[in-house]
């Protein structure tokens, strides 16, 4: 019933439905993509964070992108705090890029961490997908529960990158207690 | 129906109408705010609806767009609490249902939604609001209210209906009101009218028992005085009789002392009863007590026994008081006659003058001159003493005593301004003390007649017509005028009277009686006589009280009866001196 209820909603969100296992995994990353964008609408930056009225929101990917067209296609059209979107592939992070959104795609030997460690403090949303291990979390982290795609907070590294997260979306977070 | 009966129906008619119009008002009024409240609930329901539904757009933004069903469902599922809400729906973006909630199973949710929207019908609010996060458009939510709840709804058109009712029963109270006033008017006009004749009865009744008081007290008047009267009378001739019979001069003195102490008695006894019965008002003046005491030395000597002593304890300087010297007069006679009945065998009275200043009387405010006879006679129970005051309380023999004496005493002292009262035991004697207030005035300068009688002039050859219908008096008085060297010619009644005159006789006064059987009265017959022969004086001469006040009221010139020789002749030589009747009796008729 879930499962047909994600698929869903999915579908919905994703132009194509493929099917089969490899289609699954398709649809997993066309829901991150979506989210990616979507947790932009209850992260409030701080001031400064944006380039000036007009330049574009970045949404960064750091590591092996992921997503490839579907991100595109999700943000198209679509925008974060009045800035159109643009979606900008990073080779390598050097101290505070130029993002709102930093998504640390998985990578082995401790690259997650590190680049994270850069970025901290720094005004970026950064979001990873299911770090085993906590430093390679990011302030947000995809995490894959009962089929369903859902993620957890870190509120402190938000709070060092001066980033206000709406309570609305920390309350869906695993480990907040769930809605009221 | 009468047109004086329906008078009365229309004004009572308008209120009714009035009332009726007065209820449909509230009627419509009450239907037009039931409209204007049934909008505006509409509209406040359709508000409140979307309100809910913006609500639950804002909590569920984040279950939306992470397409947490559970959280979804947990949010709609909150809206339990609201009774009104029937079924609720989570649209995503593409207008797909993410989440439902349905109060009872059997209500349906629309499959798609995508744009807001509000609508109302059959009593159900239905309203889709945007979700929207930030700039961010995530979805709708769909909200299905019952505008207004059974129960609800019930109450209102109960409240409507009862505002109908209300009004038809102001209606039907006013309308039962009115009957009951009328009803209740007219049992107040039977109850008013019940009342009126009781009082009228009533009035009757009292009335009818004064008339027998009156009477009772006439007939002991006139038993009392009858008996009085025949006593002195019976005195009066026997004595006259036996003074034919005896020559000799100390027993022909002491017959003659006998009748005149009865015509006396007689003379105060009429008095007595005229001032009981006239009620006239006190010609009062100031004058000083202990003069008045002093003349009236010579009157009580007459009135009392010789066994009786008289002592006389008059204070030098007493205030002046305002009496009728006349009434003062018999009031003290009064009192020092019931001493003299109270003390068969002798004794003493004692006439004591006060003066006594404020306070120094017990329930007397001012200064007041104290009068007080004591005697030593047999005194009065307290019973007695009770009823003294009362007219015609008396404990003598019937003919002895009229009850009218201490009556008379009250009555002259409280209109004087003062008071009565009795200190008396049985066998220790009593008091009968009089209080008269002090007087600011200046005393009066003594009345005429205290001086010496005038000097009886003999009229030579002076011709008096006198008018008297009673044989008896006539002769009597015929007798007098011959004494007093009168000519006199005798007319029995006022035509007569006339008759001599219009024949010529020579008549130079005429002396008539007031009341007389015939055509014309003794005023009448004056009158005619100042107007046929205006230098002809003329003398009135009456016993009743009233009718000698009326013609001396007309300015008449006027005798009372009874009345002494010295008096008559002072009145004819007067008249005679005057002239005619006095203009203003002219002026009068
Ligand atoms: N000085 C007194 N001593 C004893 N009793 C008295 C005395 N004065 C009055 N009374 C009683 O009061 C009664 C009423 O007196 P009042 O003078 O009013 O009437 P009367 O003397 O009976 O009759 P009237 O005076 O009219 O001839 C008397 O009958 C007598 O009983
Ligand atoms: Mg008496």
């Amino acid at each position: 019933m879930r499962r047909l209820a994600l698929t869903l909603a999915l579908a919905a969100t994703v132009a194509s439905a493929p099917r089969g296992a490899w289609a699954a995994a398709a649809l997993e990353m066309a829901v991150k993509a979506a989210y990616l964008y979507r947790f932009a609408a209850f992260v409030q930056w701080p001031p400064g964070a944006f380039n000036g009225p007009g330049t574009p929101a970045q949404i960064c990917i750091a590591g092996d992108d992921p997503f490839g067209n579907v991100l595109d296609q999700a943000v198209k059209g679509k925008k974060i705090a009045n800035h159109p979107i643009s979606i900008v592939r990073l080779d390598r992070v050097d101290k505070a890029p130029p993002c709102q959104i930093l998504f640390v795609a998985p990578s082995p030997r401790r690259r997650v961490a590190e680049t994270l460690d850069k970025v901290r403090g720094s005004p970026i949303l950064t979001v990873t997908d299911s770090g085993a291990d906590p430093a390679d979390r990011g302030v947000i982290d995809f995490v894959l529960q009962d089929n369903r795609v859902r993620f957890r907070i870190d509120g402190r590294a938000a709070v060092e990158g001066g980033l206000a997260i709406s309570s609305k979306l920390r309350r869906l977070a695993i480990g907040s207690g769930g809605p009221p | 129906m009468t047109a004086g009966a329906r008078q009365p129906m229309r004004p009572r008619l308008l209120p009714t109408v009035g009332a009726v119009i007065a209820a449909l008002v509230l009627v419509v009024a009450g239907l037009a705010v039931a409209a204007y409240n049934e909008n505006t609930f509409k509209a406040q329901a359709s508000r409140e609806a979307q309100v809910q539904a913006d609500i639950v757009a804002a909590s569920v933004t984040a279950a939306l767009a992470f397409d947490d069903e559970s959280a979804a469902q947990e949010y709609l599922d909150a809206l339990r609490a609201n009774p009104q809400v029937e079924a609720a729906g989570l649209y995503n973006s593409a207008g797909r249902l993410l989440a439902g909630y349905r109060r009872e199973a059997r209500q349906a949710l629309p499959t798609r939604v995508v744009n807001p929207f509000s609508a109302q019908s059959d009593g159900h609010i239905m309203v889709a609001a945007p979700v929207v996060q930030g700039a961010t458009r995530l979805g709708s939510v769909y909200i299905r209210t019952d505008a207004e709840p059974p129960a609800r709804r019930a109450f209102r058109y109960v409240a409507i209906g009862l505002l109908g009712v209300m009004a038809s029963l102001v209606v039907v109270i006013l309308a039962g009101a009115n009957s009951v006033q009328r009803q209740a008017n007219r049992a107040l006009g039977e109850a008013n009218e019940m009342l009126r004749l009781q009082i009228e009865q009533r009035e009757r009744a009292e009335e009818a028992l004064r008339q027998s008081q009156k009477m009772e007290a006439m007939g002991q008047l006139t038993g009392g005085v009858a008996h009085d009267f025949n006593n002195l009378l019976m005195v009066a001739s026997s004595g006259l009789e036996l003074l034919d019979r005896t020559q000799d001069p100390r027993r022909r003195e002491t017959l003659r002392q006998a009748v005149r102490q009865a015509l006396d008695r007689g003379a105060d006894l009429t008095r007595q009863l005229l001032a009981f019965s006239r009620r006239s008002p006190l010609k009062s003046s100031v004058v000083d007590l202990g003069a008045q005491l002093d003349g009236m030395r010579v009157l009580l000597d007459r009135s009392l026994r010789e066994d009786i002593v008289v002592r006389f304890d008059i204070e030098p300087g007493l205030w002046p008081v305002e009496v009728d010297p006349v009434q003062l007069e018999v009031a003290l006679l009064n009192i020092a006659v019931n001493a003299r009945d109270a003390m068969p065998n002798g004794g003493l009275i004692t006439i004591r003058a006060r003066n006594r200043p404020d306070r120094a009387v017990e329930g007397l405010d001012g200064d007041f001159v104290e009068l007080t006879v004591t005697d030593t006679g047999r005194g009065m129970s307290a019973e007695t003493i009770h009823r003294v005051f009362e007219p015609f309380f008396t404990t003598k023999a019937v003919g002895k005593g009229t009850g009218l004496g201490l009556s008379q005493v009250y009555g002259f002292t409280r209109a004087s301004g003062g008071d009565a009262r009795i200190r008396s035991e049985p066998g220790r004697g009593a008091a009968i003390s009089l209080f008269f207030p002090r007087s600011t005035r200046p005393l009066d300068a003594p009345a005429a007649d205290a001086g010496p009688p005038p000097e009886v002039r003999t009229p030579a050859n002076v011709t008096v017509l006198l008018v008297e219908d009673d044989d008896a008096v006539a002769h009597a008085v015929g007798a007098m005028l011959s004494e007093l060297g009168y000519r006199y010619d005798r007319a029995p009644n006022a035509t007569a009277a006339l008759e001599r005159l219009e024949s010529g006789q020579h008549v130079d006064l005429v002396f008539s009686d007031m009341v007389m059987p015939g055509a014309i009265d003794g005023v009448t017959l004056a009158r005619v006589i100042r107007d046929r022969w205006p230098d002809l004086p003329v003398v009135l001469t009456s016993g009743f009280s009233e009718a000698a006040d009326a013609a001396a009221r007309d300015g008449w010139r006027l005798l009372a009866k009874p009345y002494r020789m010295e008096t008559l002749a002072a009145e004819l030589a007067a008249a005679r001196a005057d002239g005619p009747a006095p203009r203003d009796a002219a002026a009068k008729s």
